[in-house]
């Protein structure tokens, strides 16, 4: 019996041993922090996301929405409560942009998913919501697309949404100037027109854009 | 040799081969989409073409400009000491090393602002610091920069400071002559009438 180990002397002591043990790893696999919101694009498949610019609407669009031709569209109004009280799209709801991220909110979210609807996020401008999107389909909802021109836009042609058709001054990611050109000929500040050194240009979106009157 | 002590050799070397499930350890630290959209929502990142105008005239060696067109028009045109980073190849190898540089502000810009923010929430979620967006892009710089409109001889003193820095700021990026100003016969009006607060002329 000399120098014998307990556990070949017990081996009841074996398995209790070997049981907390397993207790142990099961109760801190079971408690480990899961994050409630896990990216579902990896940063690559995000760079080719805002590459392809596929996830817009136009505002054109907007007119059947709200004719109710086209039912399986949700308009979500992520300015706050104010400016949304100020005056909003038909029809839409508001999120604000802080909350978008709440348990509600998500469970809706997921809910308008599968329900196979379209969810569509405007700002004032497509800048505004531009941020919201890239979040909301990094995160896997991918029927979440956002509105061209925003608010300010559809606030500017209400009524006459149909006729935004041939309208371009709302698509953003092209020059207004050609900037080398502009550059070299800014000699006469005071002077110069606005209208002179102003060309169409070729955006690299899907339509020809004119130059973009009004601000930046 | 006793059975138990192979019973829990072969117990450890299954629980062992968990190791192997466990999640590829990344290089970077990305922050989570809470974080992300926290940040997102948030105007603080938006720098104005005055403000970058600023940083480039008094040399600040902590400007980082990030061109995020193309290769093509990156040559054609760029802001001094730019450098370029294709919106398509941010996280191309070649070019993952302009950012994250300590002490470094990157701000972002494109011909408006749309790429850039989208080059910005990319670069955000990556977990890199001090990185901001100009408002406006390259347009609005040959507005407000290259081609500064006077304001209304109503307009408050503020707006012809801004577009004083405007006019020296064109002078410098482009070396060109500014014809006489029509600003003396402005500046002799005396009277003074609080204005409503409309948006700055000019601004973008």
């Amino acid at each position: 019996m000399e120098n014998k180990h307990v556990h070949e002397t017990n081996p009841k002591r074996t398995f209790i041993t070997v049981l907390i043990f397993i207790a142990i790893i099961v109760v801190g696999l079971l408690t480990i922090r899961s994050p409630k919101l896990k990216y579902a694009l990896s940063p690559q498949q995000t760079v080719e996301l805002v590459t392809q610019e596929d996830d817009v609407m136009y505002p054109y669009e907007l007119e059947d929405i709200l004719s109710g031709v086209n039912d399986t569209v949700i308009l979500i109004d992520i300015r706050d409560v104010f400016e949304f009280g100020r005056g909003h799209i038909e029809g839409a709801e508001n999120i604000a942009a802080i909350t978008l991220l709440n348990e509600d909110h998500i469970k809706r979210l997921e809910q308008l998913k599968d329900n196979g609807m379209t969810v569509v996020i405007y700002g004032n401008d497509q800048l505004q919501a531009n941020g919201p999107w890239m979040v909301f389909r990094q995160l896997g909802f991918d029927n979440v697309k956002v509105l061209l021109g925003g608010y300010d836009f559809y606030k500017q042609w209400e009524g006459m949404l149909g006729d935004t058709y041939y309208e371009d001054s709302y698509l953003l990611g092209g020059p207004s100037f050609d900037y080398a050109e502009v550059a070299a000929s800014a000699a006469n500040v005071d002077n110069t027109e606005a209208g002179e050194t102003l060309k169409p240009v070729t955006v690299t979106r899907k339509k020809k854009a004119k130059v973009a009157e009004g601000g930046c | 040799m006793n059975r138990n002590y192979i019973i829990l050799a072969i117990l450890f070397l299954i629980l062992a081969s968990g190791l192997l499930l466990l999640p590829e350890r990344e290089n970077y630290k990305q922050i989570s989409p809470g974080e992300l959209m926290r940040d997102v929502v948030q105007n603080t990142r938006y720098l104005t073409t005055d403000q970058v105008a600023q940083m480039i005239i008094e040399g600040d060696p902590t400007l980082e400009l990030v061109d995020v067109r193309n290769e093509g028009d990156y040559f054609e045109y760029s802001l001094p000491r730019a450098i370029n980073v294709p919106l398509d190849s941010i996280l191309a190898e070649d070019y993952i090393g302009y950012f994250g540089i300590e002490d470094m502000n990157v701000v972002f810009f494109s011909n408006d602002d749309i790429k850039a923010d989208q080059a910005w929430v990319i670069a955000k979620r990556m977990g890199y610091k001090s990185i901001y967006v100009m408002k406006g892009g390259l347009n609005c710089w040959i507005k407000t920069i290259i081609q500064p409109q006077s304001p209304a001889e109503t307009a408050s003193k503020e707006e012809f400071e801004l577009y004083d820095f405007r006019k020296g700021a064109s002078m410098y990026f482009t070396g060109a002559e500014i014809s006489a100003p029509a600003s003396d016969g402005e500046q002799a009006v005396t009277v003074k009438r609080k204005k409503k607060s409309s948006v700055a002329e000019g601004g973008c």
